[in-house]
């Protein structure tokens, strides 16, 4: 029944009230389910294929960004070549570990998330309180 | 024999005329184009056709629309919330593409779209760029608070270069993670099939030994299988987080 009420509210859409009333019907279905049960947990080399992504993709952004910027000052004569590639790279690996840094958060809580749900069926399937 | 493993990712025209040019560029109806329009129109017609009989007990093809229906709906009411949901329709055309994708290109034979990254970055480029707009229309300027985070003013001379790059950086590990899953998989698998022609070919004990990559590509394949499905989940949540901070910039912070 769920997925026919949902079906109908995303093709009709509209009419908030009855949004807001589906959301918290869902809420409480699905606070009763065990919560992020279809999610696949992330895999090792998944998080380190990540973290590595993160890191050289903000170190390329980073780089291009100070050569596009020497680029733009030598184009209006100003000879910069090196100084904002190298400032620009040095910022981008920051950047780089920022992203590191958010990524890992987001993978706890995703992690922490499904072994929170995993001891709470346990506890509702164990015949002990 | 061609054993060059990356002979797969070749684009080539179908047709030897192109069908037109822009700018002098010549457009060819490439196998790419081919594998891209199969996967839109058999994705589709799965799609429609399998809920048509609209049965409350759900046939085999039927489930398996509603259930990658509810997969995406429940990823985007979690990542974002109640307001989310207006972007199902985007979110969830997103990941049965790149699903279909990946998935079609596990035919053997056939053409990984998503192994380009020129597809990927173009996708990808879609997601970021729904996301500006989305921050810009719900916010207006005050978006841009995505860029400046709780820190005393001398640090944001150097945090918001630092925020800024962080940003751009999305579409680029956003479709190189895509493109590279898909790349290296594919690239794998015919490496190891390389492995078996050529054993095969040696004669004496080693055409029996053969086997060993060819049962090795077997077990990979199952892995890709898994793969295919992972990354495209990867693809349509990211994208749901991405949205989410347009939405809500720094609630969750």
């Amino acid at each position: 029944m769920r997925f026919f009420g949902l079906w109908e509210t995303v093709l009709t859409a509209p009419d908030p009230d009855r949004l807001t009333d589906l959301g918290k019907r869902l809420d409480e279905l699905r606070t009763k389910q065990a919560e992020g049960a279809k999610r696949p947990p992330p895999n090792q080399s998944g998080i380190a294929f990540r973290f590595a992504t993160e890191l050289v993709a903000a170190l390329i952004v980073g780089g291009g960004l100070g050569w596009g910027i020497d680029w733009l000052f030598g184009h209006f004569g100003f000879h910069t070549r090196p100084v904002f590639l190298i400032l620009f790279f040095i910022v981008g690996i920051a950047a780089g570990i920022r992203n590191v840094m958010r990524a890992a958060t987001e993978i706890n809580a995703e992690i922490a998330k499904g072994q929170s749900s995993e001891t709470d069926d346990a506890r509702r399937n164990s015949p002990w309180p | 024999m061609a054993l060059n493993p990356m002979e797969q990712f070749t684009i080539k025209p179908l047709i030897a005329e192109p069908l037109f040019s822009i700018a002098g560029h010549p457009i060819f109806f490439t196998n790419q184009a081919l594998l891209m329009i199969v996967v839109v129109v058999a994705s589709s017609l799965f799609l429609t056709l399998a809920v048509k009989p609209g049965r409350l007990v759900p046939t085999r093809g039927q489930s398996m629309a509603e259930i990658s229906y509810e997969f995406v709906a429940n990823m985007i009411h979690s990542a974002t919330g109640e307001d989310g949901l207006k972007f199902f329709p985007f979110d969830f055309t997103l990941f049965m593409f790149v699903l279909c994708c990946n998935f079609f290109g596990m035919v053997p034979g056939s053409f990984t779209v998503t192994s380009q990254i020129a597809v990927t970055l173009a996708l990808s480029c879609l997601v970021i760029g729904m996301v500006i707009v989305v921050g810009f229309m719900k916010h207006g300027i005050g978006f841009l608070k995505l860029f400046v985070p709780h820190a005393p003013w001398y640090l944001l001379i150097l945090l918001i270069p630092i925020e800024l790059i962080s940003f751009l950086t999305r579409p680029i590990s956003l479709s190189v993670r895509l493109f590279a899953n898909m790349l290296a998989g594919h690239t794998l698998l015919a490496v190891f099939a390389g492995f078996v022609v050529s054993l095969g070919a040696a004669g004496g004990v080693f055409t029996g030994l053969a086997i060993a990559p060819m049962l090795l590509i077997v077990a990979i394949m199952l892995l890709e299988l898994l793969v295919a499905f992972l990354q495209a989940y990867v693809f349509a949540i990211l994208t749901c987080i991405y949205l989410n901070e347009a939405l809500h910039l720094h609630d969750n912070h």
